[in-house]
């Protein structure tokens, strides 16, 4: 008979050792192939060399260096983290309303409403920014119905594609939803008798809000805000679809690195770079979603 | 419900029972005929596999990384020089091809491969201007210029109506001709001019577009567009299929330009080598090479094909370049590692200027 907690620990090593090979070790060669030189045609060249009958390392701290030779790799950085806050952002905004009134809504209701939310993951990514491709060309519904209530009050009409609004907008709708589902996951489990008890000490509807619901729902907030700022971070597809000409994110530029340049070691470090900025996101996002849970 | 799951189970079993010969090939989007595959799936008995690539640094990428179980890959110049240094490439048994007769002298023996040990020419397309004639004829622009997308006074017309190749080596190739420069000229001061001509027309560009400019050009949306021969073609015949009221056209810019000579090759690793070279032999057929200039606009380095291609097409100079056009297409080198990291850093302060 084995003992509860070691059964519990034989459970998580599936799990963990799923992370261990396809997150750490990777993280681990890319950290080590920052170090190293570029082959000729791409790829690696040997990180070790037999000279003068001794062997020597064939590493260098160069391609680090490069990332603080010019301010464009950083700027960078900051521009995509701003892309990722400002998406976050409208996803609350947006997402909050919508999963308190699902958890708001009639049970029977919940489930019709929650698959609503859910159905866009049934046609895939990029059919779906190609359908926003067609919406916000300058002949698609969205751009027409703008430019037609534009040209009422007398306004130029404007072109939405290849822009940085078109990239926010498909950035927002991709990630609408896990924003959504942890956000009902927490607004579900609330006890309506919290508000009753507020309304009958005379507490008004912001009121209620403000000092229970909000705080109380700040796990999620918080759970939803990492879910959606980290792939927000390392998008590619989405700028480089609709994005215009200064529409590129770091990710672009890494792939850059590794497709076109052909530069693995300096992809490398602007790949830790990134994945150092997502990690220090989850671990600042569990220290408040801790504190906000108690 | 279990009618059902055996049904399922057999729909997925089937093709398992049914497995035919397959032989994988690694090319660029739209470049081969639909006519021609089904032609060849019926001759070798066999299924052809597509895979597609955008970009020869794609391609590179996906090869160097390991991607293996290609039967025949359609490189371009450059990269059959570097994947032949990396011992990527088998070399081709001529005595399997009995139409590399057909091959036209001028494409072959180039520096890329001397002996065509590894490389037949396929086909080959030029970097140009793709455009709407009758909105540039409205704004008197006349497209056969670099100028067009190069020249604020020119864009000034233009804004936001054209689209340009995101891919480093096309654009600077354009930009190092329209300052009279070779396409392979890697002086890092005339690297740094180029840099500038395009820094100061980005602001009127739409975008950087190397996959759906000719779906854009087909619409309307965009005027201009810097793209491949081949696509400016099929855009061309789009627009005039979906009715639209005005059409499309192309232009070789004076100045010159990047011709494209792509091959095919077969990789070491290739499961089935024989059915490649059976593969390699039909498509040198004379009428199975017309095919890919009458369809997908591609330039044609075969000889015995000439008799099958429209006559339309052949007056296109950009397809078809007589002696004095070749003179001013150039194709590009492949570089070394230290001129990709400059190209790349040239390239990423451009697009976030």
């Amino acid at each position: 008979m084995i003992s509860k907690s070691w059964q519990q620990r034989l459970l998580t090593l599936p799990p963990l050792g799923y992370l261990l090979v396809l997150f750490a070790i990777p993280t681990l060669i890319m950290l080590f192939a920052s170090f190293r030189y570029t082959g000729e045609y791409g790829g690696l060249a040997p990180w070790y060399a037999y000279k003068d009958g001794g062997l020597t390392l064939e590493l260098t701290l160069e391609n680090w260096q490069r990332l603080f030779e010019t301010d464009i790799y950083l700027r960078l950085f900051v521009k995509s983290i701003g892309y990722a806050v400002f998406t976050t952002l409208l996803c609350i905004l947006l997402g909050y309303p919508l999963a308190l009134m699902i958890a708001r809504s009639p049970r029977k209701h919940r489930d019709l409403l929650l698959l609503l939310v859910i159905l866009p993951f049934w046609s895939n990514f990029l059919v779906r920014i190609y359908a926003w491709m067609i919406l916000l060309s300058p002949n698609g519904a969205v751009t027409q119905l703008i430019n037609s209530i534009r040209d009422v009050f007398g306004l130029a009409p404007v072109s939405l594609m290849y822009s940085a609004s078109a990239v926010i907008i498909c950035l927002v709708y991709v990630h609408l939803p896990f924003m959504v589902l942890p956000l009902y996951a927490n607004l579900e489990k609330h006890s309506s008798a919290l508000l009753d008890a507020a309304q009958d000490l005379g507490a008004n509807r912001w009121r209620r809000f403000w000092n229970i619901t909000w705080p109380l729902s700040l796990p999620g907030v918080y759970a939803g805000s990492i879910l959606v700022f980290i792939p927000v971070l390392g998008m590619f597809a989405i700028p480089d679809l609709l994005g215009g000409t200064d529409g590129v994110m770091i990710a672009n530029v890494i792939k850059q690195q590794f497709v076109e340049s052909r530069d693995w070691p300096f992809g490398s470090v602007l790949s830790m770079v990134l994945t150092a900025a997502a990690v220090l996101v989850v671990l600042l996002g569990a220290k408040f979603g801790r504190q906000g849970g108690r | 419900m279990k009618k059902l799951l055996a049904s399922v189970l057999l729909m997925t079993l089937a093709p398992l029972a049914m497995a035919v010969e397959q032989l994988h090939l690694f090319i660029w989007n739209d470049y081969i005929a639909k006519q021609t595959v089904e032609d060849f799936e019926k001759s070798c008995n066999c299924k052809l596999v597509q895979g597609y690539f955008t970009s020869t640094e794609e391609m590179m990428a996906k090869l160097l990384a390991g991607a293996s179980g290609y039967d025949v890959v359609v490189p371009t110049q450059n990269a059959v020089q570097a994947l032949a240094k990396q011992g990527f490439l088998s070399a081709l048994d001529k005595g399997k091809l009995a139409n590399f007769k057909n091959s036209d002298p001028a494409f072959l023996k180039r520096s890329y491969d001397p002996a065509n040990t590894f490389s037949v020419p396929y086909a080959f397309t030029t970097s140009l201007i793709g455009y709407n004639e009758q909105q540039l004829k409205k704004l008197g622009i006349s497209p056969d210029n670099w100028s067009t997308i190069f020249d604020p006074k020119v864009l000034e017309k233009l804004r936001g109506k054209i689209t340009v190749l995101d891919d480093a080596d096309e654009l600077f190739a354009a930009a190092l001709k329209y300052l009279g420069y070779s396409v392979n000229d890697r002086d890092e001061k005339h690297l740094r001019q180029a840099q500038q001509v395009i820094i100061k027309a980005k602001p009127y560009w739409a975008a950087f577009n190397s996959s759906s400019y000719i779906k854009e050009l087909a619409v309307g949306n965009i005027w201009v567009a810097h793209g491949y021969s081949s696509d400016m073609v099929q855009a061309k015949n789009d627009a005039k299929a979906a009715g639209r009221n005005f059409s499309i056209g192309y232009a070789l810019p004076k100045q010159g330009a990047v011709l494209a000579l792509d091959n095919m090759v077969i990789p070491k690793d290739s499961k089935n080598k024989a059915l490649a070279h059976q593969f390699i032999n039909f498509m040198l057929d004379g009428k199975n090479a017309a095919a890919l200039t009458n369809e997908m606009g591609a330039g044609n380095p075969n000889r015995a094909a000439a008799k099958f291609i429209n006559a339309e097409i052949k007056q296109q100079k950009a397809i078809f370049p007589d002696t004095a056009t070749l003179t001013r297409l150039e194709t590009i080198e492949a570089t070394d590692a230290r001129q990709r990291r400059l190209l790349s850093k040239l390239w990423t302060e451009i697009k976030i200027k």
